[in-house]
């Protein structure tokens, strides 16, 4: 950007002034979505690609604990960039609500998880309605649904069809994708799917707002 | 008809950038406005003292570790102060087009 200098300007110059700079604002904060949206799509193709080979070889679900490894390593990771960065420190409504969509998601995937786990191991005949209930759903087409959601409203807030689009993408067709892999280890490959998406994702709207 | 006079403090380019920059978040660093109205060091730290004797940004001086680090935020009557200047603004340019539709008749 050009040096702003302490000149007077016309009433249509200050106007265009504001304008261009909230402009600015909310396409650096879109730039950086992408730069998360690139850093947790490849998090997320490593961690269920590995999931997924180690539930393979060793045939024991177990495995599936390792997801929880995902944020804690991601989060320590955006925030030594974000200390790095002062960019990325700077917050909006626009990041702060993007946030609380990712997060909201987060909360509602772990609970989910950690639900149907109990369910499953632990409340056989106690609570089998609600088991059998969570076996019509599945968890992993909800869960995709649920990420592909939180990526359309993310499109919504940052007014970005790329990201919407890639929401749409992701939900319907990793719900769709479910069908044709089958239960096992193989759904797996859905979230390897959405990480892929959401690289793609990420590159493109760094592209956009280079 | 009269018109609202425009705030002088915030009718300097350099001084709306930075306020136009800080309305819309939290709180921003020094570096960081810097970066984004492309003005110097020195520059900038002058008309920040500016917005800040008159009460529209709040400057916090802080370290990082061993660096300095120093945070801006708009306060409300910054806030106030720029809704009024963007009102004046925009009556400003209503009556330039009556005048220049007038002109053109």
């Amino acid at each position: 950007m050009e040096e702003h200098e302490n000149k007077e300007m016309t009433a249509q110059e200050s106007l265009s002034l504001i304008s261009e700079t909230l402009n600015n604002s909310r396409k650096e904060i879109t730039r950086r979505s992408g730069k998360y949206f690139l850093f947790w799509g490849a998090l997320l193709v490593f961690f269920s690609l590995l999931t997924y080979l180690l539930w393979e070889t060793t045939d024991n679900p177990a495995w599936n604990f390792l997801w929880f490894a995902m944020p804690a390593i991601g989060m320590p990771l955006e925030k030594f960039s974000r200390r790095k960065n002062p960019s990325e420190r700077v917050q909006n409504d626009v990041s702060r609500i993007n946030g609380g969509i990712w997060a909201t998601f987060g909360i509602f995937a772990c609970v989910m998880s950690l639900l149907s786990f109990i369910l499953v191991e632990f409340a056989d005949g106690l609570i089998g309605l609600f088991r059998s209930i969570a076996a019509v759903v599945g968890l992993t087409p909800a869960i995709i649904l649920l990420f592909g959601m939180a990526e359309s409203i993310s499109g919504v807030v940052l007014k970005n069809w790329t990201v919407r689009i890639a929401g749409l993408v992701t939900g319907i067709g990793g719900w769709f994708l479910y069908y044709i892999t089958g239960a096992e280890a193989e759904q797996l490959i859905i979230f390897a799917f959405a990480g892929l998406v959401l690289v793609v994702t990420g590159l493109i709207v760094k592209y956009q707002y280079r | 008809m009269m018109f609202p006079t425009l705030d002088p403090l915030l009718h300097s380019e350099l001084r709306l950038a930075v306020v136009s920059l800080l309305i819309g978040m939290e709180e921003a660093e020094f570096p960081y406005i810097k970066e984004q109205t492309g003005a110097t060091a020195g520059n900038l730290s002058v008309q920040i003292e500016k917005l800040s004797e008159a009460g529209y940004i709040e400057v916090e001086k802080t370290f990082k570790g061993k660096r300095p680090c120093t945070v801006c935020r708009i306060t409300p009557d910054g806030r106030k102060a720029f809704e009024n200047y963007v009102k004046a603004l925009k009556s400003y340019l209503k009556v330039k087009s009556v005048s220049s539709a007038a002109d053109t008749k």
